[in-house]
């Protein structure tokens, strides 16, 4: 009904954006994959096993253009990811100084790979953490995005009446259900009233120079993974472990400077009034944060890329009764070489929890079979002392991947 | 008086190699300012040959401006899928000491990286034969000039020319290009690899003047040592075309055509 609803709406811009002399072009494209994953450890359970096709509807009529697409997915591990389910599906009309998209959209902000300091506003989604393409990671969110286009300029202010918020693998058939919810119940439930009050509202300016990129960054948004807190349900008679949101507002900005082979990439992003939970999880604390990101991507020549991340962030007015350290960061680092006439790439992606010493690594082959054919084969290997990673470290896999494209 | 000789022999000769220097360089500045008016644009099909014959296609749809002596391009791939709706934009300066301004929009993450001046200049574009420096306008004075000879053939008459790398970290020791002279227009190169065997060869065909420019319609390039070729067409070619400068943003790298 909800997709019925939203094409009805776009069906309804498209047309009176339309100007009767310009033509209306279809394009219906898409894929299907098949991913499959073993657990490395025994029991040598499967961890994924989903197949699905994804179909891509582009409409142009001018300067107007409406946008869906689907998934439907078939997943023999997680049954509620059996169905089908819409993505995205926006109008876009890009006049000359303003251009507007409305609708349910990914929005990526920021010049960073695979984290987050700037880029808060669509979500993650974690069903099977991090082992998914970062396409499907990305959460689609409601939104109307107005832009001014510029030549070295661009103004552009995003409206999201009702947030999205993280997706968290919770469901008992999912091999990456979180282990802390053993025996607890997660209640996720509290996140903010659909009301204008609690909409998320941003803008940025982003500048592309000679030898520079740079943007500014404002935004009013919440805390997109919950902060937990561990409570008493006495109708049910269990320990609960409820999620809390909370609004929070960031000023930021990020930079890119090429220099010979190299190029800089800076984030730099500082949150008001994050909630972050107490060391005993009976509570939590406001805060304000300060985020940086520095990173170097190499262009090494003959298709070799490689590209390090450091990521930093302080907690102001730190008290020892949190329960985070004040000073936490992160190290990312990806590799690739691409060979056989650019027909195989080999890479390899790790990050790097410096105060858990808990590491993620994925190594990757990809091979172009033929202009329609990706087949993929790769590991996600997790460990470590202390932390997310070392958490799911059971779960360590060897997956194969097949796309097909149309 | 034998020190005079031999002096003024250096003279001469060290002039006829300064000419022939000079010279090569004003053939080679001809061939990049060849007029090709101020816009442009056209669709690219390239199609990659395997040793054993198995073949993909690539294509895209390129628009470029010139801004005094600097030229602007971006390119959209729209075939194969997995790589339509990318996109790459460039600013290509005259200025030899100045890298170009650089950035590749990728769909699949939604996001624009800018990326290196100096990157990709060696690489091999989409993994056909040409790398992105043959496809692109290449500095003239990154390159030492030396015309080798004149000749004829197949009823036209060539400047062959010898160019040879100002830097390191190129892909080839040397080249040899063969200009025609009645159109300034490249219609053959050899490329030597650092232990100066020949590495690859371009011959461009299908010569013709378009909107009254002379337009190549298509390239092949072989790689000699591995068998891989790639024939690039460039299909519609359109020149002094109306052209929003606007087209040349990343604004419009993201929202592709």
């Amino acid at each position: 009904m909800k997709f019925v609803a939203s094409a009805a709406l776009l069906s309804a811009a498209f047309a009176l954006s339309a100007h009767a002399q310009d033509e209306l072009s279809l394009q219906l494209n898409g894929f299907v994959d098949s991913y499959h994953a073993l657990q490395l450890q025994s029991p040598h359970q499967i961890m994924s096993s989903r197949t699905r096709a994804r179909l891509e509807l582009h409409a142009n009529y001018g300067e107007a253009s409406l946008f869906s697409s689907v998934n439907l997915a078939y997943n023999s591990i997680i049954k509620d990811q059996t169905g089908a389910f819409l993505r995205e599906a926006y109008f876009d009309y890009a006049g000359r100084f303003l251009e507007v998209k409305a609708g349910r959209q990914i929005i990526t902000w920021g010049v960073a790979d695979g984290l987050r300091i700037t880029d808060l506003i669509s979500p993650m989604d974690y069903t099977e953490f991090m082992a998914n393409d970062y396409d499907d990671i990305r959460v689609p969110v409601n939104a109307i995005n107005l832009k001014y286009p510029g030549e070295s300029f661009s103004a552009e202010v995003v409206f999201v009446p009702v947030p999205e918020y993280f997706v968290l693998p919770t469901s008992d058939d999912n091999p990456w259900q979180m282990t802390a919810l053993n025996g607890m119940q997660l209640d996720l439930s509290g996140t903010p009233a659909k009301r204008i009050k609690n909409s998320e509202v941003g803008g940025r300016l982003r500048f592309f120079l000679e030898n520079l990129d740079f943007s500014l960054t404002a935004l009013h948004t919440y805390n997109k993974s919950p902060v937990t807190i561990a409570s008493y349900n006495p109708q049910q008679q269990t320990a609960v472990i409820k999620g809390f949101y909370e609004p929070m507002n960031v000023i930021g900005g990020d930079v890119s400077i090429p220099a010979g082979e190299i190029v800089i990439r800076s984030e730099v992003a500082a949150y008001f009034g994050e909630p972050i939970a107490l060391k005993n999880s009976m509570d939590y604390w406001r805060r304000s944060s300060f985020n940086a990101l520095l990173g170097i991507d190499w262009y090494a020549g003959d298709n070799w890329t490689v590209m390090a991340q450091y990521m930093h962030k302080v907690i102001m007015d730190y008290r020892e009764v949190l329960g985070t350290e004040q000073n936490t960061s992160m190290i990312t680092a990806r590799i690739s070489k691409e060979v056989l006439n650019n027909t195989l790439k080999l890479s390899v992606y790790g990050m790097f929890d410096v105060d858990n010493v808990g590491f993620y690594v994925r190594p990757a082959a990809d091979y172009l079979l033929s202009d329609q054919i990706t087949l993929s084969l790769g590991a996600d290997w997790l460990g470590g002392r202390r932390g997310t990673f070392k958490t799911y470290k059971k779960n360590t896999q060897i997956w194969a991947k097949g796309k097909y494209f149309f | 008086m034998k020190f005079a000789k031999i002096a003024a022999t250096l003279v001469v000769a060290l002039s006829a190699m300064s000419m022939a220097q000079t010279n090569a360089r004003d053939i080679m500045i001809k061939v990049k300012d060849r007029p090709d008016g101020d816009t442009r644009s056209s669709s690219m099909e390239m199609k990659l040959v395997n040793k054993s014959g198995n073949t993909r296609v690539r294509k895209i749809t390129s628009y470029a401006m010139d801004v005094g002596a600097d030229t602007k391009t971006i390119m959209f791939f729209q075939y194969p899928n997995d790589v339509k709706g990318t996109g790459f934009l460039t600013v290509n300066y005259d200025d030899v000491n100045k890298e170009d301004d650089k950035w590749l929009y990728l769909p699949a993450l939604k996001k624009t990286r800018r990326i290196s001046g100096k990157s990709s200049k060696t690489d091999y574009f989409m993994g056909s034969d040409f790398t992105y420096d043959d496809i692109g306008k290449r500095n003239v004075d990154e390159d030492t000039h030396k015309l080798l000879r004149e000749e004829s053939a197949n009823g036209f008459n060539y400047y062959v020319v010898e160019s040879t790398p100002k830097k390191d970290g190129e892909i080839f020791s040397k080249k040899l290009i063969w200009i025609r002279k009645d159109c300034d227009v490249v219609e053959k190169v050899e490329f030597y690899d650092k232990l100066g065997k020949l590495h690859r060869q371009m011959i461009s065909s299908d010569i013709k003047k378009v909107d009254g420019f002379w337009t190549v319609g298509k390239m092949e390039m072989k790689n000699v040592q591995t068998g891989h070729s790639t024939e690039l067409l460039f299909l519609d070619p359109k020149y002094n075309i109306q052209l929003d400068s606007k087209i040349f943003t990343v604004n419009k790298l993201e929202r592709g055509l």
